[in-house]
């Protein structure tokens, strides 16, 4: 006994000795990376991690602020051509490379060249495909992208296939970022980039840890580095942040209340209107579902008020249509689906299913989708629909969706880029059926018009009226079940400052971030 | 004794085979697309088309199968369809990590299992033998994910002794390796216990005590030794099975092994990093083995291999 409690005392002694990291004041923690990212390299980044850690170590031409709003970056201004077709970038001089390569416009060609070429197996083309040629490049038809001139090296002239006046915000997408000429082929694991930060290591798994980049155009960043932890599992992160050792953490969905509910934790709470919609696609081409009345029925059928307030403690704005109320676009006067069994009812029998429908309901694993497939399934049976609850794994519901198979599935979108474009088009136009975003398999010719129509217009308050129009049409045929719109919620440690949690996941570069004095 | 291991080790090539074999058919006929993976939320037909040619996922089962084995044969794992990085590289990082965590683990496992058994069998129905039943019951009862969650909150966040989650020292390494552990300290020590019994009442025990060795001699060279057998066998398995099946705890803890590591390429569906990892891990399991045989011998003279 004695020799147990020994060994027990010691084990406990020895590491209990040196508990605490203190923290350099200077050092700055991230925890809201929950898996390892892809790889550094722009041209691979098609997932969170990798495009927040590509929007440390790489600029484009353009960036997001945290508000969303873009700005220019390595381009200082751009020209657009009076009919829309050609825009004139001129970049801004004196960038250097962190090898000390200058940066070119010659370099804007070879980087969206190897985002397009199939070898470097990249898998995000579409943010360039509006370029003239860019296609044609991917197919492999072309040798080179034939809408890119660089006529010196301060100047880009990008000429597309058609008007697309929101291009420079699809720009600030990690995926369109500037990388020198030549890339080696572990340049994914050791990039060489222009933006705030540097890669100082990258543990796998573990973290990736940056310094800041002393000669930053944009003038260094105010702390000395960065590190962002991956944490795997969302209750570990939040012992971290109650541990004192990251600065910066994402509350769980399923934690808000806890939070909200504690004097103390409140305090640290920042919240953010992000463009975040979450619903549940209704396939428009199977069964009964062809029918709008059942579609309308579904929406009737759910008390969104009740979920929202009981599954994320509140922290949703309810949706009445694709378009966030923060963006242009969105028709604030519109008033959403009501919670009306009897009418979701009688919309069904009216449809000619007096006796209710059978259908299926589609979700991945994650725990608030599985939550809100429950609610549903109770007030869906409340009207006569009787839901048969189908749990997958992420990869293989996202794919069984994406091949037509779901009758209702519960997903969420996340917008890359803050415009109604990126909810209207790939959600819901005919031709991104599938694969391509619209798992309604929604189709209307009417509608396709109206955001094709608003993709080429220049004018900003015409543009907006049109996706207001299509936006209309959607929310009345109701190819999907329109849940809220999630209000992401932060918790960030007293000792920052500077820290506003971005709307666009990569609009957050931590250059005004610091830890105030006396944090040890 | 040679001849054994060279014996097992000839097995061990077509073992690994049917390995190979089944890991490709499953995921062959599971759903899931890595190039679904790769492009991410919003994807157009011809990109997809033009990666599954470029990965040649669309060339039929045995010519992938063949093209696979060939390079495995050549000593390659290939490389990540999503990262493309080397599988090679890639375990060669994380499975240190895990070694050091289930390694820790079976060391806390021993000490404290081994010590608990050896105790409650000296005194069975005693209070040591008592807190020994209540520790394995837990240590059994409890899962792992909830366990390291509650030494994380009472240690890292209530008490400040160590560091929630990460990689790094020893007091990186005490939780996980801890909450790992559990359940080897639980059989083992219940394990240890029986064992021991039934090795106090033998008589050879009795001879040594009527030769007036010391206790400590009896208990620790005579009776411990001849109860090692059943020990060896539960340290084996446990460690093989935490060798390749720490998903848990490393995911709780953050620690970044190749537990992780499979889990995530399961969820991407990066074919080469699956096949990969099972590969390497069934040869480790194969391994393990082994060596547990060529300990029994050790441990016990009596057992030989032909």
């Amino acid at each position: 006994m004695r020799r147990l409690s020994a060994i027990c005392l010691s084990l406990l002694l020895c590491c209990g000795g040196c508990g605490g990291d203190g923290g350099n004041r200077r050092a700055l923690v991230d925890s809201r990376d929950t898996y390892d990212p892809r790889s550094l390299d722009p041209a691979l980044s098609t997932d969170v991690p990798t495009g927040r850690a590509v929007g440390y170590l790489f600029d484009g031409l353009t960036r997001f602020t945290p508000d969303a709003r873009v700005i220019p970056a390595l381009a200082t201004r751009w020209d657009v051509s009076a009919n829309g077709y050609v825009y004139t970038f001129h970049l801004r001089h004196g960038v250097k490379f962190s090898d000390g390569t200058p940066f070119v416009s010659r370099q804007v060609a070879s980087s969206w060249q190897r985002v397009l070429d199939p070898k470097v197996k990249g898998g995000r083309g579409w943010p360039l495909y509006p370029i003239r040629g860019a296609r044609e490049f991917a197919d492999g038809k072309a040798t080179s992208i034939a809408g890119i001139a660089t006529p010196n090296d301060s100047t880009v002239v990008v000429s597309l296939k058609e008007p697309f006046a929101i291009f420079p915000k699809l720009l600030a997408m990690p995926v369109a970022a500037i990388a020198p000429d030549d890339i080696p082929v572990n340049f994914g694991e050791h990039p060489v980039g222009t933006g705030p930060w540097k890669l100082v290591e990258w543990r796998h798994d573990d973290y990736l840890l940056f310094s800041a980049n002393k000669a930053y155009w944009g003038g260094p960043p105010k702390a000395d580095s960065l590190a962002a932890r991956i944490i795997a599992e969302p209750s570990t992160a939040v012992a971290e942040f109650e541990s004192g050792n990251v600065d910066v953490l994402q509350i769980p969905q399923g934690d808000i209340r806890a939070w909200q509910e504690d004097a103390e934790r409140r305090k640290l709470l920042a919240s953010t209107p992000s463009l975040e919609l979450v619903y549940v696609a209704i396939n428009t081409t199977r069964g009964p579902l062809k029918d709008i009345r059942v579609r309308q029925a579904i929406n009737h059928a759910i008390d969104r008020r009740m979920l929202v307030r009981n599954l994320i403690a509140g922290r949703g704005e309810l949706a009445a249509g694709v378009i966030p109320s923060s963006l242009p676009g969105a028709d604030k006067t519109r008033i959403g689906y009501q919670f009306d069994t009897l009418r979701a009812r009688r919309l069904l029998a009216m449809a000619g299913y007096p006796n209710g429908i059978d259908v299926d309901l589609w979700t991945s694993t994650t725990p608030i989708y599985v939550r809100i497939a429950e609610t549903l399934q109770g007030y869906l049976q409340l009207a006569g629909i009787r839901a048969r609850i189908i749990q997958r794994e992420s990869a293989a519901a996202r794919e069984a969706a994406r091949q037509g198979q779901a009758d209702l599935f519960v997903k969420d979108w996340y917008a890359d880029y803050p415009d109604a474009e990126n909810f209207l088009y790939p959600l819901l136009h005919s031709a991104n059926k599938g694969v391509g975003g619209n798992v309604s398999f929604y189709s209307n010719p009417r509608y396709d018009s109206l955001v094709t129509q608003a993709r080429r217009e220049q004018d900003e308050g015409k543009r907006v009226a049109l996706y207001t129009q299509a936006d209309d049409i959607a929310f009345r045929e109701a190819p999907m079940l329109f849940l809220y719109f999630y209000s992401e919620l932060n918790a960030i440690q007293p000792w920052i400052r500077g820290f506003v949690p971005p709307v666009i996941f990569n609009g957050q570069t931590w250059t005004a971030v610091t830890k105030a004095a006396g944090r040890n | 004794m040679t001849a054994f291991i060279v014996r097992r080790l000839l097995l061990a090539i077509p073992t690994l085979f049917g390995v190979l074999v089944v890991a490709f058919l499953l995921l062959y006929v599971a759903p899931g697309d890595p190039v679904m993976a790769m492009v991410g939320e919003r994807a157009d037909e011809a990109t997809i088309a033009r990666l599954r040619a470029e990965l040649r996922l669309d060339d039929p089962w045995p010519a992938r199968f063949g093209h696979y084995v060939a390079s495995i044969a050549g000593g390659d794992l290939g490389k990540s369809y999503i990262t493309n990085r080397p599988i090679k590289q890639d375990i060669v990082e994380r499975f240190p990590k895990t070694l050091q965590l289930a390694g820790a683990a079976m060391l806390l496992a021993t000490v404290i299992g081994v010590t608990l058994g050896v105790f409650s069998a000296r005194a069975p129905g005693g209070l040591l033998d008592r807190v020994g039943l209540a520790v394995a019951y837990l240590g059994i009862s409890f899962p792992v994910y909830w366990v390291g969650l509650l030494f994380i909150l009472l240690f890292a966040v209530t008490l400040h002794w160590l560091p929630p989650s990460g990689f790094g020292g020893v007091r990186y390494l005490v939780l996980p390796a801890l909450a790992l552990g559990m359940r080897s300290i639980a059989f083992l020590a219940r394990m240890t216990r029986t064992a021991m019994l039934d090795a106090l009442g033998a008589d050879y025990v009795r001879t040594a005590r009527a030769k007036g060795l010391q206790e400590r001699l009896v208990v620790g060279k005579h009776a411990l030794r001849n109860a090692l057998i059943p020990i060896i066998t539960v340290l084996g398995l446990d460690f093989g099975a935490y060798l390749t099946g720490s998903i848990l705890t490393e995911t709780i803890f953050s620690w970044p092994g190749l537990g992780r590591y499979v889990v995530n390429a399961i969820a991407r569906r990066d074919l080469p990093a699956i096949q990969g990892s099972i590969l390497f891990l069934s040869a480790v399991f194969v391994l393990v083995n082994l060596i547990t045989d060529i300990a029994y011998a050790k441990a016990d003279p009596r057992v030989t291999y032909g």
